[in-house]
């Protein structure tokens, strides 16, 4: 305390030195670049870990609760060859799989066009969406069981009524939020349009369906969400081959690795295909919540 | 269809002995029944083709709405609005400029012209060499391919005005386009509106609520009073309008006087 410090001494590491980061700054940046990887994998882990736990604990059955492992064996099981036996069923899970997505293709394509079109008439005619619209409410509030048992009965048990199920419930997403979407444009941008000498028609098509793509595009990844889950109950009757069908015969055989094999399925492809609608969307509409 | 005869009508570009807008007694409301609300009216009034007439007022005091009349957007309650003799028809009676560029975010600088071309009847081959005659007119270059958020307000508002010409309309409608713009940037765009529009002859109406900005860029001042907007100055602007340095002209005597004539009657208008 005596002496005073002195006042400058040029440091080596002064701000204008070229120095690299620090590396708390290193190590920050690092976690940031793989964030998005490692907390979805830590967490996953954890889950396994935790499931592994219960079922080692034995409070449930394993035929309630199988072990990772049993499931890890049941995933292999149906994906090859084995004791002679071809796949679940004889049919591998991957074709299973392909057999349903093909289903939720055709099914959720043939619900989100007419949603679609459903959604310019009625946004753009008043009295068709008074007269409309209470049945897409009602239809949108059916669980798709309540009508499969109809569909059965109308359609028989092959492919019709499965797709016939997943185009219902596809459909009332796409058509509200195109409803929406297309009586919301904007006037400034429909007047703007006219001024530059847009007949009816051209406003409809340059204007109006580019302006209501963002919010369509967002009704179809929900109406594929929608004909995901329903997937199971579209495939209840005569569903095999396919996901759905694979996991309702093995719940009726108390087989609960493969049943746990086709929900984990079902629910990382949807997820796979959600990911790529939702990158389809950001390369379609780079306007969105640009103007 | 309604773009195929816009760009067949050039007969009137020039000033010639015609009126380009002849408003008689126009009555404007709005709403319907037992609530209505007059915004316009009575007015009487008539634009010779190739003047730059700029309508001045307090805002609310119906001025836009007169524009929108003479646009074709809105019908009088009473009187007849006629543009080149005819009842107007949007798209087909004059270029538009609104108050926001209202470009389509879908579309980038280009396809926002190319539309208005497109419109207009011009052919595809035709449409490259007049877009950049269009983007060359209000000054803009180099930013054909960027998306219409990329560029800079006042870069929007020209591609409007290019976009506004782009279908050779004899009038061109303008509602207080600079509003929402810095000074520097309003300065400069006013100077360029002038430029075009006293090489094209076109006849213009610009609606706004600076005094400085009418003095700037009319032939010909009205001002509206207070709603419903009836006409309570009509003056004459005799500043050069061609071959004249623009700041020079700002800074002139004369200048100033017609600023603070017409301040003066928005005020008195307005009370």
């Amino acid at each position: 305390m005596s002496t005073t410090p002195p006042l400058s001494k040029p440091s080596p590491t002064g701000p204008h030195a070229d120095v690299p980061p620090a590396p708390s700054f290193r190590v920050r940046r690092l976690w940031a670049r793989t964030r998005p990887v490692l907390l979805p994998s830590a967490s996953l882990l954890v889950f396994l870990l935790l499931w592994q736990l219960l079922a080692a604990s034995g409070t449930w059955s394993e035929t309630l609760v199988p072990p990772p492992a049993k499931v890890w064996d049941a995933f292999a099981d149906v994906s090859t060859m084995h004791d002679g036996v071809r796949g679940y069923n004889g049919t591998y899970l991957v074709e299973h799989l392909g057999i349903s997505l093909r289903r939720i293709g055709i099914g959720a394509g043939l619900g989100i066009a007419a949603g679609v079109v459903f959604g310019l008439l009625m946004g753009t005619v008043g009295w068709l969406r008074a007269l409309f619209e209470p049945w897409i409410t009602f239809l949108r509030t059916l669980p798709p069981l309540a009508y499969f048992s109809l569909l059965v009965i109308w359609l028989g048990i092959n492919e019709e009524p499965k797709i016939t199920l997943l185009a219902v419930a596809a459909f009332p997403p796409v058509a509200v939020s195109t409803t929406t979407a297309v009586a919301a444009v904007p006037r400034s941008l429909t007047e703007a349009a006219r001024a530059l000498g847009a007949s009816r028609w051209n406003v409809i098509t340059d204007v109006v369906v580019p302006s209501a793509l963002p919010e369509t595009l967002t009704g179809v990844r929900l109406a594929v969400g929608v004909a995901y889950s329903s997937l199971v109950a579209a495939e209840l009757v005569n569903g095999l081959p396919g996901i759905g069908g694979m996991v309702k015969d093995a719940a009726n055989y108390n087989n609960t690795p493969v049943v746990l094999v086709g929900i984990i399925t079902i629910g990382v492809s949807g997820l796979i295909i959600d990911g790529l609608l939702l990158r389809l969307e950001r390369a379609v509409v780079p306007w969105r919540g640009r103007a | 269809m309604s773009s195929s005869d816009v760009t067949t009508s050039p007969q009137e570009t020039g000033a010639g002995h015609t009126d380009a807008v002849r408003l008689d007694s126009v009555v404007h409301r709005y709403g319907r029944g037992g609530e209505t609300f007059t915004a316009v009216g009575p007015v009487d009034l008539t634009v010779p083709a190739g003047e730059f007439l700029v309508l001045v007022g307090a805002s609310g005091c119906g001025k836009s709405t007169l524009l929108r009349l003479v646009a074709g957007f809105e019908r009088p309650a009473h009187g007849s609005v006629r543009v080149h003799g005819a009842e107007p028809r949007p798209g087909a009676t004059a270029g538009v400029v609104f108050q926001t560029p209202r470009l389509f975010p879908w579309r980038t600088v280009r396809g926002n012209i190319d539309l208005a071309l497109r419109y207009a009847g011009v052919e595809r081959a035709r449409r490259p060499e007049k877009r950049r005659e269009l983007l060359d007119r209000v000054g803009l270059a180099g930013v054909e391919g960027r998306r219409v958020w990329e560029i800079s307000g006042g870069q929007q508002q020209r591609v409007a005005i290019a976009r506004a010409l782009a279908a050779e309309n004899p009038l061109l409608l303008l509602d207080e386009p600079f509003a929402a713009l810095d000074a520097l940037t309003r300065e400069r765009l006013q100077e360029d509106v002038r430029q075009v529009t006293a090489r094209t002859g076109r006849t213009t109406v610009f609606v706004t609520h600076s005094a400085d900005e009418a003095v700037f860029l009319g032939s010909r001042i009205i001002v509206l009073t207070r709603s419903p907007g009836t006409v309570a100055l009509d003056l004459p602007i005799p500043l050069p309008r061609d071959g004249v340095d623009a700041e020079e002209l700002r800074n002139s005597a004369e200048f100033a006087e017609l600023r603070a004539r017409v301040s003066h009657a928005v005020k008195t208008a307005a009370a």
